[in-house]
């Protein structure tokens, strides 16, 4: 999942998890006189564009739970990874609540830049992750 | 379309000249007319639809059409030389997503200097109006239960001070209850500054209660119980003097905060009171101003009503 970084992603400059962003090795594929050609080139990423990978599907099924339990949605609403949170009727109390109940439930903390980047379930989730595994 | 909007008249000048702050609401359970919620929903852009349409059920269908209605109807009163047409307003998010009008250029056309913030909760939706000062506006119901423990809350959340405030109080509904004063009064202020939550996050400012000695002679329209002022903790330099705020409890069930920049061009010391007049609505259908009677309280700030 691509993410646009801007000013408001706050991010770590040391990574431990190679993976979370974009190394900047692109794989490049041209036809050169009837031949394929594999090119590899190795190019600083933008600043303001990282890619993630998409979060763990516990890590998304956890949130979903916070989520439901902090608006107190039927079981019948369907709360998946692209729910938006505002799409299910939380406001910014309900937001700032759910992110509370995720810093309780993964042991991490949320500062106001990041919490202010997590509009989905799938936002969240892969905040999480990225926090976790800064954690370990 | 022309679209006529009872009781319309030209807000926009008396407003340059009064330095007013207006606050419009709607109470969602007193619109039901599926008729009349067709005559919204025409008012709104493709996109507004379609962002109402992705909501979950509803309840929330019909709360983000009213929103959306409220926002233009509002503020298509507030024109200095014709009417508008509140579907042809045009809007967009500023840097830091903060909603404003995007004017559409012609000749001739100056466009008013006017400000809006809305907000909203399951059983009112409000939008504020200023002209040259920048507002924002926090409503809540105020038996909003929050899941969290409410001291657990404001340590994570609030400042040093306020959390010191809220400990003090022993009986835990008042407690739970000026907990939600005092959210609506930060999420206004943060609202108002209108550079997004990470750019002023609600531990390093506190707001507070200044009492004041009761000048105000009884029937007097202007409210001095307490001025509410607020501090940066985090840099003392900040020019935290510039807003003014008022809190109020409006149509029984709700807290609204409403925070303002104050006018630098009316000089003199101390606060002026924010001149506020309040209307509850029913877009097309009737506007009732409510000021001075018993659906707004002044709990706080310096008020003239």
């Amino acid at each position: 999942m691509a993410s646009i970084a801007g000013s408001s992603l706050s991010m770590q400059p040391r990574s431990t998890l190679a993976t979370t962003r974009a190394s900047g090795l692109r794989l490049i594929s041209f036809m050169n006189q009837g031949r394929n050609s594999l090119s590899f080139s190795l190019r600083p990423t933008p600043a303001r564009l990282r890619i993630s990978c998409a979060a763990k599907p516990e890590t998304v099924d956890k949130v979903c739970e916070i989520v439901r339990k902090q608006l107190a949605l039927p079981s019948d609403k369907p709360v998946t990874g692209e729910s938006k949170f505002s799409d299910l009727g939380a406001d910014s109390l309900d937001t700032v609540e759910i992110v509370m109940g995720l810093e309780e439930e993964f042991g991490i903390t949320v500062e106001e830049d990041n919490a202010s980047t997590i509009s989905t379930v799938d936002d969240a989730a892969a905040l999480i992750d990225k926090l976790c595994s800064e954690k370990a | 379309m022309k679209i006529q909007i009872n009781g319309a008249f030209p807000y926009g000048l008396q407003m340059q000249n009064l330095r007013e702050t207006h606050l419009w609401y709607i109470l969602p359970d007193e619109v039901k007319r599926v008729a009349l919620l067709k005559q919204y929903s025409e008012l709104l852009s493709p996109c507004e639809r379609e962002n109402v349409n992705r909501m979950g059920g509803d309840q929330l269908k019909k709360r983000a059409l009213l929103a959306r209605a409220l926002v233009r109807t509002t503020i298509a009163r507030y024109q200095t030389n014709c009417e508008m047409n509140p579907r042809s307003l045009k809007f967009r998010k500023n840097i830091y997503g903060k909603p404003e009008v995007e004017w559409q250029t012609e000749d001739n056309f100056i466009p008013p200097p006017l400000h809006f913030n809305i907000s909203h909760t399951s059983s009112m939706i409000a939008c504020g109006v200023t002209v040259n000062v920048p507002i924002g506006i926090d409503v809540e119901e105020k038996q909003r239960r929050i899941k969290n423990n409410v001291i657990a809350f404001a340590r994570r959340y609030f400042s040093p001070y306020e959390v010191e405030l809220l400990t003090a109080i022993s009986d835990p509904e008042i407690q739970r209850q000026e907990f939600i004063k005092l959210w609506t009064l930060k999420e206004a202020y943060v609202k108002a500054l209108g550079k997004g939550f990470s750019a002023v996050p609600f531990k390093t400012f506190t707001i507070r209660f200044r009492p004041k000695a009761l000048r105000s002679l009884p029937g007097s329209p202007v409210s001095e119980a307490s001025e509410i002022i607020i501090d940066s903790s985090d840099d003392p330099s900040i020019l935290t003097n510039n807003w003014q705020f008022a809190l109020l409890e409006v149509a029984g069930g709700h807290y609204a905060s409403i925070c303002t920049e104050k006018d630098k061009s009316i000089g003199g010391e101390g606060t002026m009171p924010m001149k506020l007049t309040v209307r509850k609505t029913i877009p097309f259908v009737e506007d009732v101003c409510v000021s001075g009677t018993d659906a707004v309280v002044a709990l706080g700030g310096i008020i003239e009503q």
